[in-house]
């Protein structure tokens, strides 16, 4: 019995995140093209264009063309199991194999897939992409870090239920941690999901999509099948981790919701993306740094139940 | 100070190495001085008289004269005269001092007449070739009149590989180029780069060099030129249209009618409107602010559609011959280029309002890509580069031509030496060109198009023009001679001076300032020259030579 709900649950999850991700980017797309008076292409033309990589030619290419299959494969399969871990509008389907830790790791796996790509491109843009994509990562995985450990101190438990379920507000009084880190993580959402103004490592004017330049046809709609995922993921987690008002209703209202919401922050993240110029990698990471000391500072307030 | 008392000045300095000296008007000075003079002289007037350097024009003119010829062209932009300096050189193994350690804005110029005509630069601190490819034989010069326009010479190996400077140690190589996203037309910068910082550069360019000016000496004929001088820019086509009529009409002292010369004004500020504003979304574009791109180019499309309807086309308006304009501008076309311009103006203040109050943008463009006030100087640097470095330059009014005499304008500047003040300068321009036109609208007058040309044009005769392209000054140099064409047309780009300062530009920067810093100064390259096809039956694909694709398109 349990056992089938699970299967089901990972099941639906993963549909879901698989069936949706396209039709956010169509909305990102869209909205984008309305801002800069643009017609701009139907909601379902990614599924097209994924299915027209798809269906193209798999060439082999760059330094490692092995590595370069692996990294596309594994990208995406970290994506789809970390759909199965995060909760949905429903409790996560996988929340008894694993704990918030699972989760960030598992998050910084997909990053190194983004290494793996590029080092198996071995060009030198590709090079410079991945560098600037793990100085990235070094100075934004800690925040995340920082506002799961903060909700896991609050609520005494690495659980991935009560975790993601809004937990760094879970304190007695005012909760000024969880909203210091509601800023923060508002202000490096951008970066998360490699969305203009934080799309430094791939930057097309300046490093002609960095670690992915050598990727073509199906690989690359596995690459960006995956991209267009971890805005789903990001997104859930951050709704699961900040805004949990509402997503206790009962089945469906609570699980529409829960979507309306994340759906809400596709749209904050495309505006922001159309009006912003991109920073470059220094200014980037000073900024990272910047809000990480302010995160500590959270988090040390809620070590002490603030 | 006039023609004539800036002549005084240099006989008094230089007294008998002055050979000879032309005045063919108060803006045109030729002095013809000594070969062992030349750099004394040079020197004299770029730094003590502080003139810009312009160009170097080297000339085969053994038909007429026995001998080589070198030019160097200066400005004396407050006094409104172009002045150019000659020196006749031996026609076997003609030498001249180089002038281009004095300064280095003659690097380039130097090179090239060395690569197409032989003269040896003595002195020169980097002779690399410049222009020829590296399978080109030693010791044929295209340029020279012995040799036919389509002449392939013996020995020319096509797939020879360009032999590259070593990098400095510990610095990788980011080959930026000849293809890459920001770059719309082929060049190649070897970039020399310690982790994220451009230590240094090496270019390559001329990929694509067509041979416009030896096709202009040899095959076309006056009134061709124009048509194929505005294909030289796919952006400022026009500019070298009329500069070059111009400089065919200021070498044969022909007047224009009053109207063509407010017409030609006119088309000259549609050009810049469309370049400014494409540019501007460019810009943009490069630091990864799209929308700005897209509403730029939105409001940049009804001026091509005016220019369309003025001249048949959105670019290569065929506006110009000797004498006058092909085109008039009827009172319809009035009307609505009237209406347009108020359109415009308003939404580019709504651009500018935007972009002025912008942190993300300036973040991204203050302090980058600088160039102050010295390499304006040394290299010679104009246009929009020249005047965001607080030089005020600007051709329309240092050296009037069409009818910019007649019209009120201001020169905008900026003092920051960067890429912000060059988005400043460029958006304020805008505005200007809209006052320009309006005038040109209210002030021109009816009349004729063209001046009647009854006679042959004299030979010999020497003709500078100076006409302010959007991304700064572009040069014509031109000696009228037999068979209904010049003996010799030199065309100098501002991008040909402008490109030479980016390797400074981007020393000791971020790599990721290296696309703006270069896109700042608008620069213009020009087309490709292979193509690969895939024969939809065998599967097959294979890359066609330039050679081949040549025979195929002949064979047809």
């Amino acid at each position: 019995m349990s056992l089938l709900i699970i299967i089901l649950g990972v099941l639906a999850n993963v549909t879901l995140v698989l069936l949706l991700a396209p039709l956010f980017q169509g909305v990102l797309r869209k909205v984008t093209a309305q801002i800069q008076s643009r017609q701009g292409p139907p909601l379902r033309q990614p599924y097209f264009d994924l299915l027209k990589l798809l269906g193209k030619e798999d060439i082999e290419s760059g330094q490692a063309p092995a590595m370069q299959r692996f990294a596309a494969y594994l990208s995406l399969a970290t994506v789809l199991t970390l759909a199965a871990l995060v909760p949905m509008g429903f409790p996560a389907p996988l929340s008894g194999a694993g704990d918030v830790v699972l989760v960030i790791y598992l998050l910084t796996l997909s990053g190194i897939c983004t290494l793996l790509a590029g080092l198996a491109a071995g060009s030198t843009y590709s090079l410079v992409g991945i560098s600037r994509e793990m100085m990235t990562m070094i100075a934004l995985e800690p925040l995340l870090a920082v506002a799961i450990v903060a909700g896991a101190i609050h609520t005494g438990s690495f659980r991935l239920d009560t975790v993601l379920n809004g937990s760094v507000y879970a304190v007695g009084g005012f909760p000024w941690s969880g909203l210091i880190l509601l800023g923060a993580m508002l202000l490096s959402f951008q970066a998360f999901v490699q969305r203009v103004p934080f799309d430094i490592s791939e930057a097309e004017t300046e490093l002609m999509e960095g670690p992915l330049m050598e990727y073509s046809g199906p690989k690359l709609a596995l690459f960006k099948y995956a991209q267009m995922a971890k805005l789903v993921i990001y997104g859930a987690l951050f709704v699961d981790l900040f805004v949990p008002w509402g997503s206790a209703l009962a089945f469906p209202f609570g699980w529409l919701i829960f979507w309306l919401k994340v759906c809400g922050l596709v749209l904050l993240v495309t505006l922001v993306a159309a009006t912003h110029a991109r920073y470059r990698i220094d200014q980037a990471i000073r900024f990272f740094a910047s809000l990480l000391v302010v995160a500590l500072g959270a988090l040390i307030l809620a070590s002490y139940g603030y | 100070m006039t023609a004539r008392e800036r002549l005084n000045q240099l006989k008094e300095k230089f007294g008998p190495a002055i050979q000879r000296a032309d005045l063919p008007g108060d803006t045109r000075l030729f002095v013809y001085v000594e070969p062992s003079s030349l750099k004394a002289v040079c020197q004299h007037i770029f730094r003590d008289l502080d003139a810009r350097y312009v160009i170097s024009i080297g000339l085969d003119d053994r038909p007429v004269s026995g001998q080589f010829l070198v030019a160097h062209d200066f400005a004396f932009d407050r006094d409104h005269l172009l002045c150019s300096v000659l020196v006749y050189l031996p026609p076997d193994h003609p030498k001249v001092d180089s002038i281009s350690d004095l300064i280095p804005g003659a690097n380039w110029a130097e090179r090239e007449f060395r690569d197409l005509l032989g003269i040896e630069p003595v002195g020169h601190r980097y002779p690399k070739r410049l222009v020829l490819p590296d399978g080109w034989p030693d010791g044929v010069h295209p340029l020279r009149k012995d040799v036919p326009w389509n002449q392939v010479p013996e020995g020319f190996d096509e797939e020879a590989e360009f032999k590259f400077d070593d990098p400095p140690e510990g610095c990788t190589v980011v080959p930026f180029g000849p293809f890459h996203p920001t770059l719309d037309e082929p060049a190649h910068f070897r970039l020399y780069v310690e982790g994220e910082m451009v230590r240094g550069c090496e270019y390559r360019g001329f990929m694509v060099h067509r041979g416009i000016e030896k096709l202009a000496e040899s095959v076309l004929t006056y009134n061709d030129i124009p048509m194929m001088a505005e294909r030289i820019c796919g952006i400022c086509g026009c500019v070298h249209n009329v500069a070059y009529a111009q400089a065919v009409e200021s070498a044969v002292a022909l007047r224009l009618p009053p109207r063509a010369e407010y017409i030609r004004t006119i088309m000259l500020e549609i050009e810049r409107l469309h370049s400014h504003l494409l540019w501007v979304g460019l810009a943009c574009h490069i630091v990864g602010f799209d929308t700005l791109f897209m509403q730029s180019w939105r409001i940049r499309e009804p001026i091509m559609w005016i220019a369309e309807k003025i001249s048949g086309n959105r670019k290569t308006y065929a506006l110009c011959v000797i004498g006058g304009v092909r085109w008039d501008i009827t009172p319809e076309v009035k009307a609505e280029l009237r209406r347009l311009l108020d359109k415009l103006e308003a939404e580019w203040r709504e651009v500018v309002a935007a972009v002025s109050k912008d942190k993300n943008i300036q973040k991204r463009t203050r302090g980058v890509g600088v160039a102050d006030k010295t390499l304006v100087k040394n290299a010679g640097l104009i246009g929009p580069v020249a005047r965001a470095a607080g030089a005020d330059i600007d051709c329309r009014r240092d050296h009037p031509y069409a009818a910019y005499d007649r019209v009120d304008f201001e020169v905008i500047t900026a003092t920051g030496c960067d890429v912000w003040s060059r988005v400043v300068v460029r958006m304020m321009e805008v505005f200007e060109s809209i006052r320009i036109i309006r005038q040109c609208l209210e002030k021109m007058p009816e009349g004729p198009l063209q001046t009647p040309i009854t006679d042959e044009l004299p030979v010999g005769r020497l003709g500078l023009s100076s006409v302010e392209a959007p991304r700064g000054e572009s040069h014509h140099f031109v000696i009228t001679g037999e068979n209904n064409r010049p003996h010799r047309w030199r065309v100098r780009a501002p991008t040909y001076q402008n490109l030479q300062a980016v390797p400074m530009m981007i020393k000791d920067q971020q790599l990721a300032d290296m696309t703006i810093s270069l896109g700042s100064i608008d620069p213009c390259f020009s087309c490709t020259d292979r193509l690969e096809t895939i024969d939809l039956k065998s599967g097959a694909s294979r890359v066609w030579s330039q050679e081949e694709l040549i025979r195929l398109v002949r064979k047809a």
